[in-house]
C-alpha cells in the first residue's frame, strides 16, 4: 500500500491554489484531511502526478455568524472542530447533531467540512445535511468566486459541480429561527461505518402548530444525498401531531431507483433501512418541534 | 507431577505484564523495524483473476525502471526448492501443492506469480504495476460446496477437487437408531469464510551470506524453529546454518504457525542477492492471499427419546481448502468430527468429513480450528430444544456429562477427563441469572422487543502430544550476578509467554521475580520447541521449567547449606534469599550463591559442578490435556433494520490453576472477541466469479470495542495430570462465542420461526430471515 508518485504542492493561499490546479489539470489533486483520498492513492485505485495541499490556507477555516442570518464555516474547518463548536449546535443543530456520525474521532480530526462535500459520497452525512438545510456552497476559481446551491452542486456519486480549477472554500448554512425541529438517524453496520441508509428531517411549525417549513433528505440511497420534495409539499399546512407517519415513508422512498446494492446490503433491504430511518428521524423532529 | 517446585509466590497472581512498557510504547520490534545494510524490498505480481492459464510473462519493462534489482518469475525461483513439507505433517504425508510461484496457472484471485525486488517498496510497486501477465481465463471452481460436483478442476490431477477424507463407522450403521427414535433432528449451517487477520501482517526478512553458507532470517511468526526447519529443507542447507530471530509478533491465530508461499519467495530470492531482502505483507495482500478459514457446512442429526435424552449423533460436514491450503487440512480438519459429541452423553455416532479445493485464498489454521464441530452441535441443540417443546437449558442438563461419569470417551473415543463441563454451564447461568433473564423476555415481548439468550457449552484438547508438539525444553542461566535468564522457544504473538515463562521460573527456583527475565524467539540462542499453538505453551512450558529450575534450585540449596553449614533440607529459598532456622539470622542472596558457583569453587560443596545454568526439556506422557467452558450471551435484535445488539457476554471457564488470571482473561476476551465477529460481522466473500468482495477493513468488518459488550468472566478450576495441573486457554474463547452468539439470535427470533442456515448474520440476513419464515407461514396458514 504505497502509492504512486506524485508532486507535492503547498500552495500560501487560495489564488495560488486554484492556479496550480488550473495549470496542472486532471494530473492534479487538491488534498485536504486526506481521509477519503489517501486510502484510495495507498491502495492505488487513484493516482495522480500532482497533490495540492491546502493545509497552509487559513482563509479556508473558521464558523462565523454572518449577518444574512447564516452560519458561515470554511472547507478547511475540521469535523472535530465543528463538533465542538457551540456557535454551530445553537445555530445549525442539524449539522451538529450529524457530526458525531462521520466516522470515528480520528477521522474527524483530520477530515474536513469541504472534504465530505466535495468528496460527495452518496452515503456520508454532510452532503445529506447541505441539501436538507439548502445551504450555498461557495467556490473559487481563476474565473472569480461563485455561489453554488447544495441541490445543483451535488451531481452524482463522487461527483459535483465543481470544475477541474475549482476549490470549494466554505458553506453558508441557513440558520433556521422559530419552533424548529432537527433530526438525523441513519443505520451503519458498526458505529463510525458509512451508513447504510439515513434520514435527516428538518421541519418548522407556525403559531398554530402547522408545518410551514419542510425538508425530508435522505442519504445511501441513490447517486447522492436526496430531498424527498414530493413528501414535503404535500406536509406543509399540516398538523405534524396528525400526520401519517407510514404514509411519509412511503412517499418518501418510493420511486428510489438507484439504490445501491452490495455485501452489506441489497437495495431492498436498504429501501427499508431508509424506511425507518425516515420514520426514526420523522418523530424525533416532530417531538422536538413541539414539545422541545 | 502437581506443583512447579518450590513455594507459588508469583504463580496465581495478576502479575503485570513484563511486554508491556516496550508494547505499549510502541518500542517493540516488528519484522518491519529489522533494517539491515543495503536492504532490499519485495512486491509480489498477483493473479487478478481467480483462475486462468498464463501464457506469458514480460517482465522487460519493470525490470528497467531504475532501482529495480530483480523479477523473478516461477522458473527462476521454484526449480531452487529441495523439499517442502512442515514438520508437523511429515515428509511422507499426502500433501497438498505448494509452488512458491505460481507455474502455468493461476488459482485465486491474489496468487502470487512474481516477485519485484527493488531498493525500496515504492519502487518495487511502480515495477509490479509494470510486469504484463498474458492470461488465459478458465472457468473458477469458487464455490466449495459444489465443487465436488464440478468437472473444472482446481488442480488437474486432482479431479473432482476432493483433497482428501476422514470418518468414523460408516452412516449406515446409525440408520435404524434414528429410524425408530421418537425425535429425529436435523439441519445444515452453513458458515461463511474468515480471515485470522492479526494486527501485524505477514512479513519476512532473509539475509543470506554465501560465504559462511549462513541464512539470518526474521519473521513475523509462531514457530521461529519451524521457520528454520522449513527453511533448511527448503534450501538445502544444514539446520543449524540458519538462525530465525523474531522479537515481536503483532498476532498469530493459527496463521502464522506455518510458512507460506511468499516466505519460500523470499527464502529462495534471497540466496540470490547480494543483501538481506524484505517483504511486508500490505492489509490488501493479507485479505487476499494470507488465507481464510472457517469456511465450511455440515448437516447433523440427533435422535432423541421422549425425554429429549439423545439417543445418536451424525455430522456430515464439508470444508473448503482452497487453492494452497497450509497445511494439507485433512490432518486438522477431522477435529471437527471426533470433538462433535462435546461434552454430551451419547451412545452413539459417527461423521464423514471432506475437503474440498476451490479457486479462493488457501485454508490456514485458525485459532480453535475444529470449531465448527461447537457451531454444528449447539446450534442443533436449541433446534432441537425449540422442536421438543423443551428449555435449551433443560435439555442440555438432561445430557450433559457429569464429573461422576468421567473419565469416559466420546463415541468417536476420544479419552475426557479432569472436565467439568456442568459445573462452568451452571455458573455461567447463575451469573446470568437465567430465570430473570427469561422473564424479562417475556416482558419484553410484549412491548414488541425481542431478546435472546443462547449458550454453547465445549470440551477443548490442549497441549497434544503430536511428534512435532510433544517435548519442549527449557535453559536457565543463572549469571554470576544472581540475575537469571530463562531461555524457551517462544513465538509469543501477544500471547504474553514472557510474562508467564518469568512468573513461572521465580517460583520455580524460588528467585525474586524482578531478577528473571526472558530470552525467546532466537533460535541461535533458545532450545528447540515448536512454537504458540494448539494451546500448548501453558502446560509445556511449565513442564520445561519445572524440570530445568528443579535441578538448578537444589544446586542452590545445597550451595546455600554448605556455606550456612545446615542441612540442605532446612534451607528455606523464596524470593532469592536462602535462610535456615538453625543459622539464626544469616542468610545468603541468590547473587551471594552464584558469587560462589563461578567465582569460588573451591567452596562448592563435594560433587556440586561450577556455575549455575542448566538445560532441561519436559516430554507430555498426556496425549492431551482437556479444556472446557460455557458461554452464554444475551441480545436485542432490532427486526426492523436487522441489527443485533449484544447485552451481556459470560463465559465460564476452566483451565486448572491460572499461572496468571489476567493473562487467562486476556485469551479469553480476545477469543470470545474473534467469534463474535465471526457470527455477526466477518465475511472474507467472494462474488460469482472469485473476485473477493472484501479485501479493506471498509468490507471485512472486525468488531470494534462499540460492538462488544463487558466480557464477564467466572473460573472453574480442575486440575489436569499435566504439569502445574495447567490447561491450555488460548483457543477456547473464539470456538464457543460464535455458536452462543448464534444461539442468542435464533432465540430471540424463535417467535417468528425463523431458521438460521448461513452465517454471518448480518442485519441484511437477518431481515432476510424473517422475511423468509413470515413466507413460510404464510403458505402454512
Amino acid at each position: 500500500m504505497k502509492p504512486a508518485p506524485f508532486t507535492y504542492h503547498a500552495p500560501a493561499g487560495g489564488d495560488e491554489a486554484v492556479g496550480l490546479l488550473a495549470e496542472l489539470g486532471e494530473e492534479a489533486k487538491a488534498i485536504a484531511g486526506g481521509q477519503s483520498l489517501v486510502p484510495m492513492l495507498a491502495l492505488r485505485l487513484a493516482a495522480f502526478g500532482h497533490l495540492v495541499d491546502l493545509r497552509r490556507l487559513d482563509e479556508l477555516r473558521g464558523i462565523e455568524r454572518r449577518g444574512d442570518g447564516t452560519v458561515w464555516i470554511g472547507a478547511g474547518t475540521t469535523q472535530a472542530t465543528v463538533q465542538r463548536s457551540d456557535e454551530v449546535r445553537a445555530a445549525v443543530p442539524l449539522l451538529a447533531r450529524a457530526t458525531p456520525l462521520i466516522g470515528h474521532f480520528q477521522i474527524r480530526s483530520r477530515g474536513t467540512v469541504g472534504g465530505s462535500l466535495a468528496h460527495a459520497d452518496s452515503a456520508a452525512e454532510y452532503p445529506a445535511v447541505a441539501l436538507t438545510l439548502d445551504a450555498e456552497l461557495e467556490a473559487l476559481s481563476p474565473r472569480g468566486r461563485r455561489t453554488i446551491p447544495a441541490e445543483r452542486f451535488l451531481t452524482g456519486m463522487w461527483s459535483t459541480a465543481l470544475a477541474e480549477d475549482e476549490l470549494l472554500t466554505g458553506v453558508n448554512f441557513p440558520v433556521w429561527k422559530g419552533r424548529c425541529g432537527f433530526a438525523v438517524e441513519e443505520f451503519a453496520r458498526r458505529s463510525g461505518d458509512f451508513a447504510i441508509a439515513g434520514a435527516t428531517v428538518a421541519l418548522r411549525v407556525d403559531g398554530d402548530g402547522r408545518l410551514d417549513r419542510c425538508a425530508i433528505g435522505l442519504f445511501g440511497l441513490g447517486a447522492t444525498a436526496i430531498r424527498a420534495r414530493g413528501t414535503e409539499a404535500a406536509l406543509i399546512g399540516s398538523d405534524p401531531a396528525e400526520a401519517d407517519a407510514e404514509e411519509i415513508v412511503r412517499s418518501a422512498t418510493e420511486g428510489l431507483d438507484s439504490v445501491p446494492s452490495d455485501l452489506h446490503g441489497s437495495a431492498p433491504y436498504r429501501t427499508r433501512v431508509g424506511a425507518a430511518m425516515v420514520t426514526r428521524a420523522w418523530r424525533r423532529a416532530v417531538q422536538e418541534a413541539l414539545h422541545g | 507431577m502437581t506443583r512447579t517446585v518450590g513455594d507459588a509466590t508469583y504463580v496465581g497472581t495478576r502479575t503485570l505484564r513484563v511486554e508491556d512498557l516496550r508494547l505499549l510504547t510502541g518500542t517493540g520490534t516488528y519484522v518491519d523495524d529489522v533494517i539491515r545494510p543495503g536492504m532490499l524490498h519485495a512486491c509480489f505480481v498477483r493473479s487478478p483473476m481467480a483462475r486462468a492459464r498464463i501464457l506469458g510473462i514480460d517482465v522487460s519493462e519493470a525490470s528497467q525502471l531504475d532501482g529495480v534489482h530483480a523479477v523473478f518469475v516461477a522458473q527462476d525461483l521454484n526449480p531452487g526448492v529441495r523439499e517442502q513439507w512442515y514438520t508437523l505433517n511429515g515428509p511422507d504425508d499426502p500433501d497438498t501443492p505448494r509452488p512458491p510461484l505460481a507455474e502455468g496457472e493461476v488459482r485465486f484471485v491474489g496468487d502470487p506469480v512474481a516477485m519485484v525486488v527493488a531498493d525500496d517498496r515504492y519502487i518495487a510497486e511502480d515495477a509490479a504495476e509494470l510486469v504484463v501477465v498474458d492470461y488465459d481465463p478458465l472457468p473458477p471452481v469458487v464455490d466449495y460446496a459444489t465443487a465436488l460436483d464440478s468437472t473444472e478442476s482446481v488442480h488437474a490431477d486432482r479431479p473432482g477437487n476432493l483433497v482428501g477424507q476422514l470418518g468414523g463407522r460408516p452412516m449406515a450403521d446409525l440408520e435404524p437408531v434414528f429410524e425408530n427414535a421418537p425425535h429425529v433432528v436435523s439441519q445444515t449451517v452453513y458458515q461463511q469464510s474468515h480471515g485470522p487477520v492479526p494486527m501485524e501482517t505477514r512479513g519476512i526478512v532473509a539475509e543470506w551470506a554465501a560465504a559462511g553458507g549462513e541464512m539470518t532470517i526474521w519473521a513475523a511468526t509462531q514457530s521461529p524453529h519451524e521457520v528454520r526447519s522449513f527453511c533448511a529443507r527448503l534450501l538445502g542447507i544444514a539446520e543449524h546454518r540458519v538462525r530465525v530471530v523474531m522479537r515481536d509478533t503483532g498476532g498469530g491465530f493459527g496463521q502464522k504457525v506455518l510458512p507460506q508461499r511468499e516466505d519460500m519467495c523470499v527464502m529462495l530470492a534471497a540466496t540470490k542477492l547480494p543483501a538481506a531482502l524484505k517483504w511486508i505483507e500490505d492489509r490488501q495482500e493479507h485479505l487476499l492471499a494470507a488465507g481464510q478459514a472457517r469456511h465450511e457446512h455440515g448437516e447433523a442429526r440427533m435422535a432423541f427419546d421422549d425425554d429429549g435424552r439423545i439417543l445418536a449423533a451424525t455430522l456430515d460436514h464439508v470444508q473448503d481448502a482452497g487453492a494452497y491450503p497450509t497445511p494439507s487440512p485433512v490432518q486438522s480438519g477431522v477435529a471437527v468430527g471426533m470433538l462433535f459429541p462435546g461434552p454430551y452423553r451419547i451412545p452413539e455416532g459417527t461423521f464423514s468429513s471432506r475437503f474440498v479445493f476451490s479457486n479462493t485464498s488457501g485454508r490456514v489454521a485458525y485459532r480453535g480450528p475444529w470449531q465448527y464441530e461447537s457451531m454444528a452441535r449447539e446450534t442443533l441443540l436449541d433446534t432441537a430444544a425449540r422442536q421438543l417443546c423443551l428449555d435449551p437449558v433443560e435439555l442440555r442438563r438432561r445430557n450433559m456429562l457429569s464429573r461422576d461419569e468421567l473419565p469416559t470417551a466420546n463415541f468417536n473415543g476420544m479419552p475426557y477427563d479432569h472436565i467439568s463441563p456442568r459445573e462452568t454451564f451452571e455458573q455461567a447461568l447463575k451469573m446470568l441469572d437465567y430465570e430473570a433473564f427469561r422473564r424479562e423476555q417475556a416482558r419484553a415481548r410484549e412491548q414488541g422487543r425481542y431478546l435472546g439468550v443462547g449458550t454453547c457449552t465445549y470440551v477443548e484438547p490442549t497441549a497434544g502430544a503430536t511428534p512435532f508438539h510433544a517435548t519442549e525444553g527449557a535453559t536457565i542461566r543463572i549469571e554470576p550476578s544472581g540475575k537469571v535468564n530463562v531461555y524457551v522457544a517462544g513465538g509469543s504473538c501477544g500471547n504474553s509467554l514472557e510474562t508467564t515463562v518469568v512468573q513461572l521460573t521465580a517460583d520455580a527456583l524460588g528467585a525474586a521475580i524482578e531478577d528473571v527475565s526472558t530470552v525467546q524467539g532466537d533460535t541461535a540462542v533458545t532450545p528447540y520447541g515448536a512454537g504458540t499453538g494448539g494451546s500448548r505453551s501453558g502446560p509445556m512450558t511449565a513442564g520445561a521449567i519445572a524440570r530445568t529450575a528443579g535441578e538448578l534450585r537444589e544446586r542452590i540449596l545445597a550451595i546455600a547449606a554448605h556455606k550456612l553449614e545446615v542441612p540442605a533440607e532446612e534451607v528455606e529459598f523464596i524470593r532469592g534469599r536462602a535462610t535456615s532456622k538453625r543459622s539464626g539470622g544469616a542468610g545468603l542472596t541468590l547473587a551471594e550463591i552464584a558469587d560462589i558457583a563461578y567465582y569460588q569453587v573451591h567452596a562448592l560443596p563435594p560433587g556440586v559442578p561450577a556455575g549455575l545454568e542448566a538445560s532441561g526439556r519436559y516430554h507430555t506422557p498426556h496425549l492431551m490435556i482437556w479444556a472446557n467452558a460455557t458461554h452464554v450471551c444475551t441480545c436485542e435484535v432490532d427486526v426492523v433494520t436487522g441489527e443485533v445488539t449484544l447485552l451481556r457476554y459470560i463465559v465460564s471457564e476452566d483451565c486448572g490453576p491460572m499461572i496468571n488470571p489476567s493473562v487467562v482473561e486476556g485469551q479469553i476476551f480476545g477469543g470470545t472477541v474473534q467469534g463474535i465477529g465471526g457470527a455477526l460481522y466477518e465475511h472474507l466473500a467472494y462474488d460469482e466469479d472469485g473476485n473477493p468482495v472484501s479485501t479493506t477493513f471498509m468490507d471485512y468488518l472486525l468488531p470494534t470495542a462499540t460492538e462488544v459488550p463487558v466480557i464477564e468472566v467466572g473460573h472453574v478450576e480442575t486440575p489436569s495430570p499435566g504439569p502445574g495441573g495447567y490447561k491450555g486457554v488460548g483457543e477456547g474463547g473464539a470456538i464457543g462465542s460464535a455458536p452462543a452468539v448464534v444461539n442468542a439470535v435464533a432465540d430471540a427470533l424463535a417467535p417468528f420461526g425463523v431458521r438460521i442456515s448461513r452465517l454471518p448474520l448480518t442485519p441484511s440476513s437477518i431481515v432476510g430471515l424473517l422475511e423468509e419464515a413470515r413466507a413460510r407461514q404464510a403458505v402454512t396458514r
